[in-house]
């Protein structure tokens, strides 16, 4: 191991897990994390769930870290990277490493170019004020029907909300397929829920707070509390003028590696799939998959495992536990190979040349380790399976 | 040090087994196993990651 100071920017999932993988590969020298967060660190998952349903106290969230492990430095905000140099500038100072992992995140993207008022849910904070302030609500509108978007909407009806969901394709459709989407949009519709498909898109509407969305016909949807749940964009800014190629995120390699001593992980990485697209994979699973891969390549280079994602994703909404392995997309026609899709437990398999490249169960007892047994690796990887 | 797993609650999501394969095992119904009940020095690092990346809180090590 050559680095004797290590310097991860960024205070969540993805910093902890490459902090805790350098540990264990045997790094001796100093962690600095550098967190712009006001407090240690949390997992995000459960904010649109158990969180905002009040369920869980804010101390269950917490992320344990291992002091002995790391210097945490809280609210720190990073601004400048000097990659020759090997300096990170920041609200506190300049901080020298010899290697760098990249793990800053995204933020929530958001429908007005000022944002303001405008209300989305990424952390804590977003969470905390929501809850509070649904507690005076009774109709809530929630614009973009992806993961986030519909599990706040479920969580608001099980508040015993008035909840509209408006999006320009139907909900979850892009993502989980024309069967399981709709299934999926069934149970949303059963617990009350209004589902809007606006395919000339939506305007917020309303002062600095919006107070509804205008679609492309003149109709106005009214609610009480607006919440964009509209996608996220990565928080690269800071490394404008470093040098690093961030156009729609940190570039990688297959090692995580943006230059031989700098790696990215998490929400801010995007890489070159097997067809040569660069995409980011924004999810938990991801965060902690590549977080281990980047973490082991910036110690041990190429004798390192390249970076080969599980592709594993859940959600909960509406009484709908759905768990996948393989790439979001609406492409093929699932086999079912267990079970009723109107009457869950079902477990979906979609398959090409004989070979499942996506499962999908849902309300399914089968095991996340099981389902992933499923997909062989290769398979998942291969997008040529896709349109 | 010792590493105590709790297979009621064990829910199979495997990342202990990514984790530390060393230490882990997920069974046929990916239920986990301990490999080595008692922990040999040099993996008691390792058994302390796999157990803290569970996302169920079943696997404890105790010193």
């Amino acid at each position: 191991v050559k680095f004797k100071r290590i310097v991860v920017v960024g205070g969540s999932i993805a910093a902890l897990t490459a902090v805790e993988t350098l540990r264990v590969e045997g790094f001796d020298g100093s962690i600095t994390v550098l967190s712009d967060e006001k407090g240690p660190p949390y997992t995000r998952v459960p904010l649109s769930k158990t969180v905002l349903a009040g369920l869980v106290s804010e101390d269950d969230v917490a992320l344990p870290t291992a002091s002995d492990l790391v210097d945490l430095r809280l609210q720190v905000r990073a601004h400048g990277l000097d990659v020759q140099r090997r300096v990170v500038h920041t609200s506190a100072g300049a901080v020298p490493f010899d290697g760098l992992v990249i793990a800053t995140g995204a933020r929530a993207r958001t429908m007005r170019r000022r944002p303001g008022g405008e209300r989305v849910l990424r952390d804590i904070e977003h969470s905390r004020s929501l809850r509070a302030d649904l507690a005076k609500a009774s109709s809530v509108l929630v614009v973009g029907g992806g993961f986030l978007g519909m599990e706040i909407a479920s969580t608001c009806c099980e508040l015993g909300k008035d909840v509209t969901i408006v999006d320009r394709e139907p909900p979850l459709e892009r993502l989980l397929g024309p069967l399981v989407g709709a299934r999926i949009r069934t149970a949303a519709r059963e617990s009350g829920v209004r589902i809007r498909v606006a395919e000339g898109g939506v305007e917020l509407v309303g002062g600095k707070t919006p107070s509804g969305a205008r679609l492309a016909d003149g109709e106005v949807l009214d609610a009480d509390i607006v919440v964009s749940a509209v996608g996220d964009l990565p928080n690269v800014e800071w490394l404008s003028g470093s040098g690093l190629d961030v156009e729609g995120g940190v570039r990688v390699d297959a090692w995580c590696r943006a230059r031989p001593n700098i790696v990215a992980a998490g929400d801010v990485a995007t890489q070159t799939g097997p067809d040569g697209s660069c995409r980011r994979t924004p999810s938990w699973t991801n965060a902690v998959e590549q977080a281990r891969a980047a973490a082991r390549a910036l110690l041990h280079a190429e004798k390192a495992t390249p970076y080969r994602p599980s592709h594993y994703y859940w959600t909960e909404q509406f009484g709908l536990d759905v768990k996948m392995v393989g790439r979001p997309g609406s492409d093929g026609t699932p086999a079912i190979s267990e079970g009723s899709v109107d009457r869950p437990p079902a477990l979906l398999e979609w398959r090409a040349s004989g070979t499942a490249y996506r499962v999908v169960a849902m309300n399914h007892g089968i095991r996340p380790a099981q389902l992933k047994r499923l997909v062989p690796a290769p398979a998942i990887g291969n997008f040529s399976n896709l349109p | 040090v010792r590493v105590s797993a709790d297979t009621a609650r064990c829910e199979g999501h495997g990342l202990c087994e990514e984790v530390a394969p060393a230490m882990y095992e997920l069974d046929d119904n990916a239920v986990v196993a301990v490999v080595h009940e008692k922990v040999p020095p040099e993996l008691e690092r390792l058994a302390e990651a796999g157990a803290r990346v569970c996302p169920v809180a079943a696997l404890k090590v105790v010193r």
